[in-house]
């Protein structure tokens, strides 16, 4: 970490060999398109080390961080009028929620040992996480568009995660 | 705090997956700097995300790399300041401009709604302006005519030539009164009227002057008049004239029974 805030090229390597791919996955998630993805990441990485000095290990771990970058890049690229042209949708904001959940392939779940470790979830678990990791859902959008409460969604969420937790740590 | 039911509140969670307003993001930083329990809860969750994550992660090709350092060594510290302030002074140059057309643009609607605004008005009063001229015009000629006639009227007034004759209201009009003015070498004669009631429609007045006890018509005229009336000349010899009522357009010899005002001309 401190080799990276001292600007050591080496480390952000180090960072990227790691986490690339991690967030490629939330990003093309959001953005489907390959090539467009991938430009995003590479801002995302540009960003990451513009900034470097602004993240504080206080307030997060540093991939949170890092994802929420991607993330954000992602979710503004879709609203930049360059990706409503590409797309060729004028309604954006459906596009984001509906359309682009529906293109949705099954690309990320190739990840077969992701596959099986969801599935050992509780149905109504695997659904939040589904939705959110893989599909870019937030938990409002979940909340409103299949009809839970707000409430539910975030039980189902954290119970999810402290599931995951065991799950994944047996890995 | 309860420490506990904040935990179970998903929170947490929340501010993991980057789904919190900006003002609870920083309550819960608040919080995760006052409580260690929170902190160590968080590390949980964001583990398990991380794991997740990296587990749904798709490699990205090698070539996204190579441009991504390659876009990150052609913005070495060197060439990087010298870029930045290049960039800079463009940016801030384009800002200003950008800045500066709109600020022109808004100055000169601005101006233009302004000016029209005013061209507008000064139409209006231009408008009003003129059609005052004519009417202080029109009063003018009314008055300059007016005065035209009362100074033609006072050179006969004043004129010694002319003779006065006032005309006293008879017995069947005793409020009424009038004046001739006679030059009786010119043989011109002027009415005025000091005070005489209005006739019918159907009547007029005519005036008379008695030569050699016989009357002559003099002309007839409506009692509606102010200044002097021109009238038919009359030949030298008039000792009296008098006034009667007769019909519209007057008659050849006069209704005595009539008669209005009279008055005997007294000789200079």
């Amino acid at each position: 970490m401190a080799a990276l805030q001292r600007k050591e090229k080496n480390a952000l390597e180090y960072l990227y060999d790691h986490y690339a791919g991690a967030l490629l996955g939330v990003i093309s998630r959001i953005i489907k398109k390959e090539e467009l993805a991938e430009e995003i990441l590479q801002d995302v990485f540009l960003k990451i080390w513009d900034r470097i000095d602004s993240y504080d290990a206080t307030k997060g771990k540093l991939f949170t961080w890092m994802l929420n970058i991607a993330r954000n890049q992602a979710i503004d690229k879709t609203r930049s009028k360059e990706f409503s042209k590409s797309k060729k949708t004028d309604d954006i904001e459906n596009f984001v929620s509906k359309v682009d959940r529906a293109e949705f392939t099954e690309m990320s779940v190739e990840v077969i040992g992701l596959q099986e470790v969801l599935k050992q979830l509780p149905e109504d678990q695997r659904f939040v996480i589904d939705h959110h990791y893989l599909k870019g859902y937030t938990q409002v959008e979940m909340s409103e568009e299949f009809n839970l409460p707000l409430g539910t969604v975030k039980t189902r969420m954290r119970l999810a995660m402290k599931e995951l937790r065991n799950l994944l740590k047996l890995e | 705090m309860n420490v506990e039911a904040y935990i179970s509140s998903g929170i947490l969670e929340a501010y993991a997956l980057g789904e919190l307003s900006d003002r609870e993001r920083a309550e819960v930083e608040k919080n995760l700097a006052q409580y260690p329990e929170l902190q160590k809860e968080l590390k949980l969750i964001e583990e398990a995300q991380e794991r997740l994550l990296m587990k749904a992660a798709v490699q990205p090709n090698a070539s996204v790399k190579e441009k991504l350092f390659a876009t990150i060594d052609s913005r070495t510290p060197v060439t990087k300041v010298v870029e930045l302030k290049a960039e800079k002074g463009r940016l801030t140059f384009w800002r200003f401009a950008a800045a500066a057309s709109i600020t022109l643009a808004l100055i000169t609607s601005y101006l233009a709604y302004n000016y029209w605004d005013k061209w507008k008005s000064s139409e209006n009063n231009l408008a009003d302006l003129i059609a005052q001229n004519q009417r202080i015009a029109q009063d003018y000629n009314t008055v300059n005519k007016r005065l035209d006639a009362i100074e033609k009227d006072l050179n006969i007034t004043n004129n010694p030539a002319f003779n006065r004759v006032v005309m006293k209201g008879t017995p069947i009009a005793p409020g009424s009164l009038a004046s001739v003015y006679w030059n009786e070498s010119t043989k011109e004669v002027y009415l005025s009227i000091q005070e005489m009631k209005q006739l019918a429609q159907e009547n007029q007045y005519q005036l008379w002057a008695i030569i050699d006890g016989k009357p002559v018509d003099a002309g007839v005229f409506d009692g509606n008049f102010s200044g002097l009336l021109k009238m038919k000349d009359i030949k030298p010899g008039a000792a009296t004239f008098a006034v009667t009522v007769e019909p519209r357009g007057g008659k050849t010899s006069p209704t005595l029974e009539t008669m209005q005002v009279v008055g005997n001309v007294v000789k200079i």
